[in-house]
């Protein structure tokens, strides 16, 4: 079996995990760094993010604002020294990326241009047309191939943390082109294997984001931290759920019910604003909570539309015109014509909320450390504390840029301190998982698991969506608890090596799994609304006094998860009234 | 390992898959009747230094019925291979003026109207010279 | 507009490949239920995860960015994702295969390895001869600016190009339509100055010299980033170095 020694391993090749092997290479270009991804650098979700990255670039806007913006968007869960260190690095991540190529779109003069976004106060939402996750992932991963530290191990297939006395010692892994387990020895870990949004049956990710890096360190005792806060993006397509960026609404466009009515303004988010005058935090301008509330109350109101593909809302763009829309959101008109038939220059285009970001994730501080020695976690699959209950929309992006620049430096400063972990320290662990993986694939039970994948998607959708009932977490728990018993049973049918993708499915089928549970029980646990947790059950308000603080899910070996509580970390913003519209100018922020 | 990828050949016939190859295969044997031409007119030259008889006997050649018709071949030819090379021309002659970029039906235009005139210019000097 | 019959199913044809139990490709059927939205790539899940679950194929966003799921349907090449059943039902039936010039790694999916070395050697970052502090902000650069490459920057890298590409079919050493695009992308950048850096392989026997303008990868491209354009206008550079090194003047090699 093939042995790989490497100072720093990196799980995932987006735009976190690229961005941190940039760092490692620059910050000490001694050290061998590995780059294990289960897809091609480019098919990374990072991919289809579509409306910019957040920092602060106007000399009207600052730092301080982008900071209040995000602690407000996060209803006060935020760790604010996080939050402080972002806002001050966000826009020199976005610079250096310029510098790297990516073709931001510009002004006449020249200069980056930026676009307004949801919850943002001033515009400072950097942009690449509406492809700006497509243009940082490709300029990342083209800029990582001038450094020949780097080996990238494409369609390597990671399945588990080797770890030794709560020090990481590497990662196992499965070469998907030959079938055949691989060992990585590592002295610093990095995962970066984005979030976890296909646990929903509705949802913007692509098919590979299934938590597998939350999953792998959930199970080596790394504890998941606010799962319960999950983020419905109030525009993907009904059917697909594929996301029409919120850049939509930053340019101008209006969300209507069937009536043509504005209903936004009905929801704490007015008045209604002059269409084709957007105004930052007000109406379609509102963070992505609000906005997806919004719609689940129009819905009960019977004010949606129904259409063939489920029920909706109109995404407005007519107003903004051929030539703007061609120039702004050249994709999102792609994509309305392909996938609904729409052309939004003519018609409006029917959205929904969808599943698009998991706020919660592996527990990390402002160093992107977890609390196992020398593992670091960065992007969508880490819970660093920037988001809070709710993310900002683009603050992702410029996540991956701070913090995947944190976690490089930081593992490659731990590689050369830490001893290169040894074979035989981790022998019965790999022996013990690859014979455990290993009958997976030739299991022979009566269960299929795209069944059971299914079922989790809907069970999940059902029970853990917008708004939540205690009646309605605990029946989810108890049928995931059941899913997890007939996981135990299944059956497969390809027992052959090569690019065997029924085994990795079930593989990842186990992590959802895993992650699932994580959310429900942490969502069950909260017994208060904040962001996007929302209670129907006699806990519609925020409690400070109980829950200014972090879910932490601890995995237990087959059973339900163990839950904790965090402090959170508050160091000039006390909580107060989340508002926006005229509301957040009445109480005088 | 256990990897065995297999070799897709490439078929002798793959121009005939489809109709943008065959049309490639015809675009470029154009040029084969046009090449032919241009011999051809070389030994109209060579005949013509050799002298009058021996030019006329070309001439003849030329407008024989065999001749005729290996001529409306040879303008064929050349037709396609012209407007092949019309439309393939905007993708690499990109004209730029600050944010306007000359439409590629212009590019194209701006052959077409040259080409009118020369044939003009030509006609009018082979019918008055 | 001619009227079609909408089935309740459609069948479907999948090229097989098992490398340790197969010698070479084969045929498969499957009949799925048929709907209107109804993609390639979604019939192929619905197989997978109904019909048959060992076949094998590669995909993720479900929205034509991740490059993924490029196949040959009825011998064209597309990305599944963004090809609808829908639109063969006139033609009745409908065929998936793997992508065309390259190497079948199993069913449906490709080795396209080489494919991505290719776009690995071409130098695809921006190369300056003195790098600006961040402090002193972005490099400037008028929308004029960026339309000279944006268009050549919109692969996705789905290697729908070269499945196209006789040429490739043909030299598999030939850097191929992505690759030179990419080059071309850089060397058009107003913010590089790495392009005779870049001049010694798009001169090369394997470079822009190897395309004889067929034209067909620039017509599957699903996303219009026109390689056979930037082929042939880099022909026109690498025109341009060969006759400036003749006289000396070339910054490159």
């Amino acid at each position: 079996m093939q042995t790989i020694k490497t100072d720093v391993l990196i799980i995932g090749a987006g735009g976190g995990g690229l961005r941190a092997a940039i760092a490692a290479a620059e910050a000490n270009p001694s050290i061998t760094i590995a780059q294990v991804s289960k897809v091609y650098p480019m098919r990374s979700h990072t991919v289809a993010a579509e409306g910019g990255a957040a920092g602060v670039i106007q000399d009207h806007d600052d730092v301080q604002y982008h900071f209040d913006d995000t602690v407000s968007g996060g209803d006060w869960l935020c760790d604010q020294d996080v939050v402080d260190y972002f806002v001050r690095h966000a826009t020199e991540e976005n610079m250096r990326l310029e510098h790297w190529g990516c073709p931001w779109s510009r002004k006449p003069d020249g200069r980056v241009n930026v676009r307004a976004f949801g919850g943002m106060k001033i515009e400072r939402t950097w942009f690449a047309a509406d492809k700006t996750g497509f243009h940082i992932l490709h300029t990342l991963f083209q800029t990582s191939l001038k450094f020949p530290q780097i080996t990238r191990y494409n369609e390597y297939f990671c399945t588990n943390l080797l770890v030794k006395d709560g020090v990481v010692q590497g990662v196992l892994a499965i070469d998907i082109a030959n079938g055949t387990f691989v060992t990585f020895l590592a002295k610093s870990v990095i995962i970066a294997t984005g979030g976890a949004g296909r646990v929903y049956r509705f949802n913007t990710n692509g098919g590979i984001v299934t938590g597998d890096g939350m999953a792998m360190a959930y199970r080596a005792g790394v504890p998941l931290r606010d799962m319960e806060f999950v983020q419905y993006h109030p525009t993907g397509l009904p059917g697909t759920g594929i996301l029409m960026t919120e850049g939509c609404r930053g340019e101008g466009g209006i969300l209507t019910n069937t009536d043509g009515y504005r209903y936004l303004q009905d929801y704490a988010l007015g008045p209604e604003t002059p269409i084709g005058e957007p105004k930052n935090k007000y109406m379609e301008l509102g963070p992505r909570d609000r906005l997806s509330q919004a719609f689940w109350h129009e819905e009960k109101k019977g004010r949606v539309i129904n259409t063939d593909r489920g029920t909706a809302v109109n995404l407005d763009l007519r107003h903004l015109g051929e030539a703007k829309i061609n120039e702004r959101l050249p994709f999102i008109r792609e994509l309305a014509k392909s996938y609904v038939g729409v052309d939004p220059v003519y018609a409006p285009i029917p959205v929904r909320p969808t599943v698009h970001y998991t706020m919660g994730g592996i527990q990390t501080n402002i160093r992107a450390e977890t609390p196992m020695t020398g593992l670091y976690a960065v992007g969508e699959c880490a819970s660093s504390g920037l988001h809070g209950a709710n993310r900002l929309g683009s603050n992702s992006l410029a996540e991956l840029g701070v913090f995947g620049r944190v976690a490089g430096e930081q593992a490659a400063l731990h590689a050369k301190q830490a001893d290169m972990p040894q074979m035989e320290d981790v022998q019965d662990q790999v022996n013990e998982q690859k014979a455990r993986w290993l009958a997976l694939r030739s299991a022979k039970g009566a269960e299929n698991p795209a069944h059971i994948r299914k079922e989790l998607a809907d069970v999940m959708e059902a029970g853990v969506g917008i708004y939540r009932l205690s009646s309605e977490l605990d029946s989810t728990k108890e049928k995931l608890a059941s899913l997890q018993e007939r996981y135990r049973n299944i059956g497969l049918n390809d027992g052959t090596n090569v690019f065997n993708t029924e085994w990795l499915y079930a593989i990842e089928l186990g992590f959802l799994l895993d992650v699932g549970e994580a959310m429900v029980h942490s969502a069950s646990g909260r017994t208060e609304s904040r962001g996007s947790h929302q209670r129907l059950d006699g806990f519609e308000t925020r409690n400070d006094v109980d829950f200014l603080k972090h879910t932490l899910a601890y995995w237990q070996p087959g059973s339900a998860p163990k839950t904790a509580y965090q402090d959170v970390v508050i160091t000039t913003s006390q909580p107060a009234t989340r508002a926006y519209g005229d509301a957040a100018n009445k109480k005088g922020s | 390992m256990n990897r065995k990828p297999y070799q897709q050949p490439q078929a002798a016939t793959w121009w005939f898959k489809n109709h943008f190859y065959r049309f490639y295969m015809l675009r470029e044997a154009s040029s084969v009747p046009v090449f032919l031409y241009a011999v051809w007119l070389l030994l109209g030259l060579f005949r013509l230094n050799q002298g009058a008889l021996e030019f006329n006997a070309w001439l003849a050649l030329n407008t024989s019925g065999v001749g005729q018709i290996l001529h409306l071949v040879v303008i064929a030819a050349a037709l396609l291979h012209a407007y092949t090379w019309f439309q393939l021309t905007p993708k690499i002659l990109v004209l730029r003026f600050g944010n306007f970029r000359v439409p590629d039906e212009w590019v194209m235009g701006g052959h077409y109207v040259t080409w009118v005139l020369v044939t003009i210019g030509m006609l009018w000097l082979a019918i008055t010279g | 507009m001619s009227t079609v019959h909408v089935p309740s199913t459609i069948k479907i044809t999948v090229q097989r490949y098992r490398p340790e139990l197969d010698d070479k490709p084969w045929q498969q059927a499957f009949e799925v239920p048929y709907h209107f939205d109804l993609s390639v790539l979604e019939s192929l899940n619905y197989i997978k995860d109904n019909l048959d679950s060992s076949l094998s194929f590669r995909w993720s966003c479900r929205m034509a960015i991740c490059g993924s799921c490029g196949f040959m349907i009825n011998g064209v090449p597309k990305l599944g994702c963004k090809t609808f059943l829908r639109d063969y039902l006139e033609q009745g039936h409908i065929t998936i295969a793997a992508l065309d010039n390259f190497p079948i790694e199993k069913d449906l999916v490709a080795d396209i390895s080489g494919f991505v070395e290719k776009l690995e050697t071409v130098k695809p970052y921006l190369i300056r001869k003195q790098e600006k502090p961040l402090s002193e902000g972005e490099y400037l650069q008028t929308p004029a600016e960026v339309a000279r490459y944006k268009q050549f920057s919109q692969c996705i890298n789905c290697g729908l190009c070269y499945a196209a590409c006789p040429q490739f079919g043909r030299n598999p050493e030939f850097l191929g339509p992505a690759a030179l695009a990419l080059a071309y992308r850089y060397n058009k950048d107003s913010r590089d100055q790495g392009s005779s850096e870049r001049m010694p392989f798009l001169n090369s026997e394997q470079g822009v010299w190897s395309c004889t303008f067929v034209g067909y990868c620039s017509e599957v491209c699903p996303k219009h980033v026109d390689p056979a354009a930037a082929i042939n206008q880099g022909k026109l550079d690498s025109t341009l170095d060969y006759g400036l090194n003749l006289i000396g003047m070339a910054g490159g090699k």
